[in-house]
């Protein structure tokens, strides 16, 4: 079944580790949505959180081939119903007088925060599972959006369990 | 001790039992053939004509022996005439360590002379790469690139070193080679599970491939055979896995393969697959290809479990354990009908021959010419096309590492070079290359290499004028339309032998076909013979690109 699936991977900080996991997302046509990478508090390590579109066998490949890269020591699915994913995104949006208050009174049910006040704009800081940023960014669409960043996912297990295990 | 970093190549080959190295000299490189020269003691070095020539030897060398090959070369271009010789050896598994010169570190990154960004370019078909800018890295860089080439599922790993880091001197501490044991990976319900599927099968069938040989587990493949009595196919790099004249061995599966095979990998009831990954030339169909049967698949690597065919059973580790753990856990069968039922089909698996010519040999005669000059010994090499495709037909293999093809790039231009490496590391044997004439063209500049290590290849050169597999498709797929595939050559195939220094000789027919190959075979020397083909002559039979056993074509014309 086509679904989302987050996969989170330690991998030794060396240079060039990047490279070596995009190329091999690129060589094999493995579909990504995002892909973040950041230190992971262990010392020479990065953690590196993947969300990617693909059958259970797509995934069961993508993490089989990100194991075989050297410098990759741990490639796990996140599941969905026991870990948090959250991502930030910064969004533009075009706003005059008129249309103010209503814009802010919607991103609040977001819990966005109002970062920035232009002349004809505005630009909103949230966090939020992707499927929330999703909707945000769906409801301000007809205001028009000036431009936006997404981090792409962090995530972790939920409980006790750690990757680097 | 104090060394500089070429020394400390020199010392860490060693350590690793290196005594024979493939390469081609250069400005980047000059320290380190400064060491070779002074270790030349200990440390043989095999100057090619060509980089490339060069790739494909330590390949050569790797196959026919199991252990890692070594190649050299300098920065820029001498780099990146390894790739495809690289590329070949990491489409088929072979384990090898390819180091390169790069400029200085004060130079990288500014597009200096002969300046190349090698890992970036090896990054798809290295198994891992490095690039080391401090001495004191060096020799625990080789020796994990030895770990890394020679564990798991073998492969090539590059090393590219900056000029001045091979002459900064640095302490040098030898050490022994880790040798760490493969883990099986698969717990023991998961063979007992298999065991119980192959227990219960009534047509069950061994699908083996390059992974047989990369492991030395044939003998417990044939152990497991026999008491599985189950008939066995092979990919053309299981070749020599399985003795061919064993009563349970069909012969190869796929494009080319056997009409026996397609018929029981459709037919039978469970596939166990050996060291192989069902590749395209292989299952052309994949989603039909054994489709009415359970799947085994046995791997040492974890990746190739569903790539491309969905397994039922999969055991992960290295083979000689893995399947030795399955045999014991197997029962002691029969499957006399279904044995007998493959049997029938092998009686139907002969293709027509052509007439008898004048003007040609036929390509069957020759290959069984030299067979039966040849001891099961002998080392065969090919180059890639239709005479690929009739030896890997043909001729019969009794035992592992005697057979060098590229199977999985499918190198036009890779069999001069691997013969030189199985020639330079099996001195007491005779290398059999055969080549076509397009294959040949490629890279014939090592017949160079050839002459100064007076190398006892015997060279059979297919000559059919035409680039004869492309033509082939070309009658079959595109209307008869020969685009570039008739170059209209003049080569003189003797001539151009013996302007190298090597003896040159002629096949007219199949009349004289034993006549000229006994005289190259006891010769000590190196013998190019032009043997000349039909342009028309054909591969068969033939399973269509993306087709089944169902569709396969016979015959041509």
């Amino acid at each position: 079944m086509e679904n989302k699936q987050i996969i989170s991977l330690l991998a030794h900080n060396h240079p060039g580790v990047l490279l070596r996991i995009t190329s091999l997302i690129s060589r094999r046509g493995f579909n990504i949505d995002s892909l973040t990478a950041s230190p992971s508090g262990i010392e020479g390590f990065s953690r590196l959180t993947v969300r990617m579109s693909g059958d259970d066998d797509q995934v069961e490949q993508f993490i089989n081939q990100m194991l075989k890269i050297v410098d990759v020591k741990k490639a796990e699915v996140l599941p969905e119903e026991s870990s948090v994913a959250m991502e930030l995104i910064l969004i533009k949006v075009n706003s005059d007088a008129g249309n103010r208050n209503d814009i802010i009174a919607l991103t609040s049910t977001y819990h966005a925060s109002l970062v920035n006040l232009g002349e004809s704009s505005l630009t909103f800081r949230a966090s939020g599972t992707p499927g929330q940023i999703d909707k945000l960014i769906a409801e301000l669409a007809p205001f028009g959006i000036l431009e936006m960043a997404r981090t792409g996912i962090a995530a972790l297990e939920n409980g006790d369990t750690c990757l680097a295990d | 001790m104090q060394l500089n970093g070429s020394e400390i190549i020199a010392e860490c080959l060693l350590e690793q039992g290196v005594d024979t190295v493939f390469g081609y000299p250069g400005g980047a490189v000059l320290n380190i053939y400064d060491a070779l020269y002074k270790y030349s003691d200990r440390i043989t070095h095999i100057l090619s004509a060509h980089e490339q020539g060069a790739a494909h030897a330590a390949d050569g060398y790797a196959r026919t022996t199991g252990k890692c090959g070594v190649v050299i070369a300098t920065s820029g271009p001498g780099a990146t005439n390894l790739v495809t010789g690289i590329a070949t050896a990491f489409m088929d598994s072979i384990p090898m360590v390819a180091i390169t010169g790069n400029v200085s570190n004060d130079l990288l990154a500014r597009d200096s002379f002969q300046e190349v960004d090698i890992c970036g370019i090896t990054l798809p078909v290295t198994k891992h790469n490095f690039i080391v800018k401090n001495v004191k890295d060096l020799a625990n860089v080789i020796r994990k690139a030895f770990r890394i080439a020679m564990s798991g599922r073998k492969g090539p790993v590059l090393i590219d070193i900056p000029k001045d880091v091979t002459g900064a001197v640095c302490e040098y501490t030898p050490e022994e080679p880790v040798i760490s044991p493969e883990p099986v990976l698969s717990s023991q319900s998961e063979f007992e599970a298999a065991a119980q599927a192959i227990d219960s099968a009534k047509r069950p069938m061994i699908y083996m491939g390059g992974g047989v040989i990369s492991s030395d587990a044939e003998k417990q493949l044939l152990d497991f055979a026999e008491k599985t009595d189950c008939p066995v196919a092979t990919s053309i790099m299981g070749l020599g896995g399985f003795p061919s004249s064993h009563r349970l061995f069909m012969g190869t599966i796929g494009m080319h393969g056997g009409y026996e095979t397609g018929k029981a990998a459709d037919n039978c009831d469970l596939i166990i697959t050996v060291g192989a990954r069902f590749s395209d030339r292989v299952a052309g169909d994949r989603k039909k290809f054994g489709e009415k049967a359970t799947i085994i698949q046995l791997d040492i690597d974890k990746a190739e479990i569903n790539k491309n065919v969905r397994t039922d059973y999969s055991l992960v580790g290295d083979l000689k354990d893995t399947l030795a753990r399955l045999t014991e856990a197997v029962s002691l069968t029969k499957h006399d009908e279904w044995n007998a039922q493959v049997s029938e089909w092998s009686k139907k698996s002969g293709v027509k021959e052509t007439p008898k010519s004048d003007d040609y040999a036929h390509p069957y005669h020759v290959i069984e010419a030299v067979r039966a000059l040849a001891s099961d010994d002998d080392i065969i090499v090919t180059d890639v096309g239709q005479h690929q495709m009739w030896v890997s037909q043909k001729y019969s293999f009794e035992k592992p590492r005697r057979w060098c093809t590229s199977g999985g790039l499918g190198t036009m231009g890779y069999g001069l070079g691997a013969a030189v490496g199985s020639a330079v590391a099996n001195p007491g044997k005779r290398v059999i290359l055969f080549t076509g004439d397009g294959s040949f063209h490629m890279n014939l500049n090592e017949l160079a290499t050839v002459c100064s290590y007076d190398l006892p290849i015997i060279v059979v050169v297919m000559n059919n004028t035409v680039l004869g597999m492309v033509r082939q498709w070309q009658k079959l797929f595109y209307g008869r339309r020969f685009s570039q595939t008739d170059p209209h050559r003049k080569t003189d195939f003797t001539a151009l032998a013996q302007a190298f220094g090597v003896k040159g000789l002629r096949i007219h027919n199949d009349d004289d076909a034993e006549k000229v190959l006994a005289e190259a075979f006891a010769s000590k020397e190196p013998v190019v013979i032009d043997c000349r083909i039909s342009p028309d002559e054909n591969v068969l039979p033939m399973i269509p690109p993306g087709k089944t056993v169902d569709d396969m074509v016979t015959e041509m014309e």
